[in-house]
């Protein structure tokens, strides 16, 4: 469980950064806070011949209230940074789920940037190379074969990144920038249905920084795992809605943690967007829910436990939005 | 692959040696450093024998950083708590109330604990928890570790 | 001359004296170790859980610069780890894991690379990885000396128990399931080995019994017992997983006598998902005749243990047969108990032994008996539960036995007769009880033996081989002997961890401890305090047995003021020309040929909440009264009761290998879950203190007693919410579910695990 070989560089400027990663695109990697890319490196899950630094980059630090009351978050910052952070702290989901990520050890590491970044897991795959000797490899390390779910041509495992759904919920977008330029795009663009490229980061791009609208009205996140503090999501919910008379008159609603990709959810919302939040309609949501949620993998907690806590989290967001 | 000459301060002392991109913090701290107090466990993130502090004394986890990361940072380690032979009240206080069993966990567990008396002069019990759900205690439970910080922590509100 | 306890040190909240080693990050771990030449070692695994091995190639791992030994099972053809199990992996491999090849290099990530280096080639076979599998009809059989893959199997009947089933109003039977679950020590697994000498092996690992660990690895060797030396500083944690050398001691000793200098082994995450010997998956019918009035006439427990590929731990088997009547009263006893192999990881035993896990179940069993016969539980444990001065069916006597008023006390003050039967939908209250003996004879003896040495200054050192894994037995001695001579904990220094100089002693299991550890070590404090005496009363001109020893003095008895000190009257004996110097011997071995001489008690009642729609469930309190005799150190006392109820909620709620194809899925202490601090309930405990005649100053044993009652308390909670027995443990969420969903659709009855095949060979 020793780190691979590889040659390790600290840019002091992100053009720098850049230029670096942008040399040999495909065998280098980004570190933030290492949580995670040091993990996988360990499990020879990723075996970068270069790894590039981030943690000098000034142009990935700093939290800026935007003149439309936007939060723009650079993605080098530190999730701990972020908990003291007052304007972060005046939006108390945000803050939420901030600090349901692992432990506080972890956040004192981690970044936003790394945590929206996370590699996808799986449980025959997040191993050691000993152990996954065991299995042979699979559509991520290198066969036609998916362990989790036999028979799938595009890998299933799942995104685990807890921040992911609340900020899609809230409509926040990302910069992106890579040695070519710049590129902003909604966080819901940023990730894709394969385990494998989870997101659409090019070749030597990196996250810059997340810019998240004031919210319209409530937001909400619950996470849900084995323990509460220091584990991954079984699942997680974030929503956010604009509220009239009681009423949602926009929402949103994004389901972490049982999918590769946040799942924001369309029937459930457009269920409640026309019967409002009362309990019947909150019954036929969560029957809505149904057609989302595709074919579910036994990773981490059984498929039937998904289904049935996917209902859940649906459930109780809106009964938060109800109740705020 | 490259070695790098790096510059560590390490409990007040300044090191200089040659790190390879291999070597984690951890690595470097119980290996040519030869401080062993910081533990070696699961070296992935979960258990957190191998916890020290970073500058601004917050528990970070030494398996889960490469060493080459930290040129020119300060690092404390349990070695570190002491001033001029006295030990510092959380190790005291982790005496006095049996929060220490077999040992091993307890530099992983005192470094946390003592974070969180940083942040939290007078840590509430979610502090606490929240602070220290990050380490493992298989012989204590836990039980008497909060005993400990709470008991040094209400010494503090006294002295206000 | 009387050493019974007064007003002094046992019995005192005594800080443990280890601490500030453990808490300034001195103490000294195995892996701290580093010798002089040092190599690293790396064991190969089988990726398979049943193969041939075609061909093990090692030349390019060997033409690695810095490798600097590498061995295969072929070149060490008789080095054996058991009867038929050999230390490396010989033409075939029997499970995921199993040592296939190791080498030894100047530093670990030389090891490591060299390690893939290693190429070798297998033939896969069709492999029996769960119980199921393993005694289908027609399954592949994994051994040849096993048809069926029937391992050991112990029957036993007590009394007539089909005449007392017959005799019997009511008879209800139940299974339960507890699955393979890992000690999850704090210290890995590791293992310093030098043999430069191939006369002389010095082990350096942490150990809860040096005097297996020796003879173990003498015995492999061809050694013997004394050209093995076993070295352990500080110890990480024991719960049963220490209890016998494992592959990586001798594949450690092998690299290093190859390369001709010290060579340490030391378990990644995952690799101590394969090192352990932990539990295994366990299938249990229980079944119970009782009268109309709620009398237990008989008792029977079957049970079916996965051993995994082989029985290292057959002594477990026998176990179960005895507990049942640890706790009850009963005419009869029918016992069948059978190892099945699998190919998986061998097994051994976790934290509270087959009984806690086992008490999970028929704890729930019990309850349901009780509630058929319309009988508040606690009113039919108080019916059936031992009492002093009874024998049980196997012969033990309980010559101290609080478990009644364990069992009153804990109802009483959790409140559990306005409770049980009236909480809240969700909510849920169950009681456990349990008892745990201290020391056993059976697979091998239960001898302790101690040396108390008295120095010029005072400081008294004692010389024991009871490894301090963390439970305080240390701590324990040296209160102990303090005691016996006066003097203060402080006052003395313990000498453990090196079986060259420590005189033997078994060690720390069994919870044999404070009881035989501590008898040795009284009785040798005793020999000193007597040696001392006769030199005390030659200076004071009285008899020797009339003095008194307290607080660093000794006086004539009822003349305090002629008191000398301590320090004087050792004074006498250095510089005098007779030699006197001291030197205290002591011993113990319970004079019972087989079991136990003495056993703790407990009660304790769990409070639990259910999530009904996500099954997660929450602790809320757990009230414990505690017979374990004469607490010599309440602090630690408490600590262990702490530990133990952490780790039998643990067991109950949390903790699983999830196991596939004989792989483990989740080996680490992420996917292994583990509570950790939000998830502690508030857990409030009395002590209830018998003094044991036996035991040292009536001191019994917590070594493992708390946790098997946590166990049953936690799972008859559970029961109590859902409304009826859970199957299985640990009860996690989506357990919880469908246990939630089955009682939807059948009602109250009882839910059970899918029962097995009985099997080829069906004993
Ligand atoms: C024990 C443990 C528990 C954990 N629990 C949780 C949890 O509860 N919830 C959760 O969400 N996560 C959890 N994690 C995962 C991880 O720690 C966090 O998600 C963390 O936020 C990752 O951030 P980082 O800065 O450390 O990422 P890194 O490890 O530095 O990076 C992660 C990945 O993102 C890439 N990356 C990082 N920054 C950028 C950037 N700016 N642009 C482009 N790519 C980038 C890296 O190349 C790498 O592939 C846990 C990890 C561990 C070890
Ligand atoms: S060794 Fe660093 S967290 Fe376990
Ligand atoms: S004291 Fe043993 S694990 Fe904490």
């Amino acid at each position: 469980m020793l780190l691979p070989a590889h040659d390790y560089a600290q840019p002091g400027s992100l053009d720098e950064a850049l230029a670096l990663l942008n040399a040999s695109p495909a065998t280098s990697r980004a570190i933030a806070g290492g949580t995670d890319l040091i993990y996988n490196m360990r499990g020879r899950l990723e075996q970068p011949e270069l790894v590039v630094s981030l943690r000098r980059l000034p142009e990935l630090q700093g939290v800026r209230q935007l003149s439309d009351g936007s939060l723009r978050i650079g993605a080098g910052e530190r999730l701990a940074d972020l908990l003291r952070n007052e304007a972060v702290q005046r939006w108390s989901a945000l803050a939420g789920a901030i600090r349901s990520v692992a432990s506080s050890h972890v956040r004192n590491m981690a970044t936003l940037g790394g945590n929206l970044c996370l590699q996808t897991r799986c449980w025959y795959t997040n191993q050691s190379e000993e152990w996954r000797a065991g299995r042979g490899p699979c559509l991520k390390t290198g066969s036609p074969d998916c362990h989790a779910l036999p028979g799938v041509e595009v890998c299933v495992a799942l995104n685990n990144a807890d921040l992911a759904p609340l900020l899609i919920a809230m409509q926040a977008t990302a910069t992106l920038a890579s040695a070519g330029g710049r590129r902003e795009l909604p966080l819901e663009d940023f990730y894709t249905d394969d385990g494998i490229a989870h997101t659409v980061l090019g070749p030597g791009e990196l996250l810059l920084a997340l810019t998240i609208p004031p919210p319209p009205g409530p937001a909400v996140y619950w996470k849900h795992s084995s323990r509460t503090g220091l584990d991954f999501s079984w699942g997680t919910v974030g929503a956010s809605a604009t509220m009239a008379d009681g009423r949602p008159v926009a929402l949103r609603v994004v389901l972490g943690s049982l999918t590769t990709r946040p799942l924001l959810l369309d029937a459930p919302v457009r269920t409640i967007l026309e019967q409002g939040l009362g309990d019947d309609a909150i019954a036929a949501a969560q029957d809505a829910l149904r057609g989302e949620l595709g074919a579910l993998t036994n990773l981490y907690t059984p498929a039937a436990y998904k289904r049935e806590l996917a209902r859940i989290l649906l459930k109780r967001a809106l009964l938060r939005l109800r109740e705020s | 692959m490259n070695r790098e000459m790096i510059r560590l301060t390490v409990n007040g002392d300044p090191y200089e040696l040659l790190a390879s991109p291999r070597q984690t913090l951890l690595d470097v701290i119980r290996g040519p450093l030869g401080l062993t107090g910081t533990k070696e466990g699961c070296t992935t993130g979960s258990c957190g024998v191998c916890t020290v502090h970073n500058a601004s004394g917050e528990a970070v986890l030494s398996c889960l950083t490469p060493a080459l990361e930290w040129d020119g940072e300060a690092v404390t380690t349990i070695e570190g708590l002491e001033t001029s032979g006295r030990l510092d009240e959380i190790q005291q206080a982790f005496i006095d109330h049996h929060a220490v069993q077999c040992g091993f966990c307890t530099p992983g567990v005192i470094m946390s604990a003592r974070a969180v008396l940083n942040e939290h002069p007078s840590p509430q019990m979610d502090q606490i928890n929240d602070g220290m759900s990050g380490v493992i205690c298989r012989c204590t439970g836990h039980i008497k570790v909060r005993e400990a910080i709470r008991a040094v922590g209400s010494k503090l509100d006294r002295r206000v | 001359m009387s050493t019974e306890a007064r007003p002094g040190v046992i019995g005192r909240r005594q800080p443990r004296l280890d601490g500030f080693e453990k808490v300034s990050g001195r103490a000294q771990f195995t892996d701290d170790v580093v010798l002089p030449g040092m190599l690293y070692g790396k064991i190969l695994r089988s990726p398979h859980a049943r193969a041939r091995i075609r061909r093990i190639d090692t030349s390019r791992a060997e033409r690695l610069p810095g490798v600097k030994a590498i061995v295969t099972g072929e070149e060490i053809p008789g080095l054996m780890f058991s009867k038929h199990q050999p230390v490396l992996a010989r033409g075939v491999v029997n499970y995921v894991g199993e040592e296939v090849a190791a080498l030894a290099a100047l530093d670990p990530v030389t090891a490591e690379d060299a390690l893939r280096l290693i190429d070798v080639e297998y033939e896969p076979l069709p492999a029996v990885t769960t119980l199921r599998e393993a005694l289908r009809t027609g399954a592949p059989q994994i051994h040849e000396h096993a048809p069926g893959n029937i391992g050991p199997v112990k029957l036993q009947d007590f009394g007539d128990p089909d005449a007392a089933f017959a005799a019997s109003d009511l008879v209800l039977s139940d299974q339960f399931r507890t699955p393979m679950q890992h000690n999850t020590l704090a210290e890995f697994h590791v293992a310093l080995a030098d043999f430069s000498d191939p006369q002389r092996l010095l082990m350096w690992t942490p150990t809860q019994s040096a005097p297996m660990y020796q003879k173990g690895l003498a015995q492999g060797f061809g050694l013997s017992d004394s050209q093995v030396r076993i070295l352990y500083h500080h110890v990480g944690g024991a719960f049963t997983g220490r209890g016998r050398p494992k592959p990586h001691h001798f594949i450690a000793a092998l690299l290093s006598r190859k390369a001709g200098r010290p060579a340490k082994i030391r378990a990644t995450n995952d690799e101590e998902f394969i090192v352990f010997r932990g539990s295994g998956d366990t299938h249990y019918s229980f079944r119970t005749g009782v009268t109309r009035d709620g009398r237990i006439l008989a008792l029977e427990a079957d049970v079916t243990f996965d051993c995994g590929a082989w029985d290292e731990w057959a002594m477990i088997l026998w176990l179960p047969a005895l507990y049942l009547n640890w706790v009850y009263r009963t005419e009869a006893i029918r016992y069948r108990g059978r190892f099945v192999y699998t190919n998986s990881v061998p097994k051994g035993s976790h934290h509270g032994g087959i009984f806690g896990r086992m008490s999970a179940g028929w704890m729930q069993h019990i309850n349901r008996v009780a509630e058929e016969l319309g009988m508040d539980p606690v009113e039919f444990h108080l019916r059936n539960a031992v009492e002093q001065g009874d024998t049980t069916m196997d012969a033990s006597t309980f010559h101290s036995c609080g478990l009644k008023d364990c069992i009153r006390d804990a109802a009483e003050r959790a409140g559990w007769k306005d409770k049980y039967g009236r909480l809240p939908p969700g909510r849920g209250i169950g009681i456990g009880i349990g008892a745990q003996a201290s020391g056993s004879k059976g697979a091998s003896n239960d001898t302790s033996a101690a040396m108390v040495k008295v120095a010029e200054d005072g400081i008294v050192t004692v010389y024991t081989g009871i490894p301090d894994m963390g439970q305080g037995s240390h701590t324990a001695m040296a209160m102990i002997a303090a005691e016996v001579l006066g003097i203060e904990p402080a006052d003395i220094r313990i000498v453990a961890g090196d079986s060259e100089v420590t005189p033997f002693d078994w060690g720390a299991f069994s919870q044999r401890g404070t009881f035989t550890t501590g008898n040795a070590v009284k009785a040798a404090a005793e020999d000193a305090r007597q040696q001392l005496a006769a030199v005390a009363a030659e200076a004071l001109g009285v008899e020797p047995d009339a003095l008194e020893f307290c607080g660093r003095k000794v006086w004539p008895a009822g003349a305090p003021e002629r008191a000398l000190a301590f320090t004087d009257v050792i004074g006498h004996t250095f510089n005098g020309l007779e030699g006197r110097f001291i030197m205290g011997r002591g011993f113990f071995n319970s004079p019972r040929k087989f079991g136990a001489l003495a056993f703790s008690f407990g009660a304790q009642v769990a409070e639990v909440e259910v999530d009904r729609e996500t099954g997660e469930i929450r602790v809320l309190k757990i009230t414990a009264a505690h017979d374990i005799g004469r607490a010599i150190n309440p602090l630690a006392v408490e600590g262990q009761l702490d530990g133990q109820v952490f780790s039998g909620l643990s067991q109950v709620l949390f903790e699983e290998c999830r196991v596939e194809g004989g792989q483990v899925l989740n080996p680490s202490r992420l996917e292994y879950k583990l509570p950790r601090t939000w998830e502690l309930p508030e857990v409030d405990y009395r002590l209830i203190e018998t003094i044991d005649p036996y035991g040292p100053f009536g001191a019994k044993e917590v070594g493992e007693g708390p946790i098997i009652v946590t166990m049953s308390a936690v799972a008859n909670a559970v029961a109590d919410a859902l409304g009826g027995m859970v199957p299985e443990i640990p009860m996690t969420p989506w357990r919880v579910l469908r246990v939630l969903r089955a009682r939807e659709r059948h009602g109250a009855g009882p839910i059970h695990p899918p029962g097995l095949p009985e099997g080829d060979q069906a004993a």
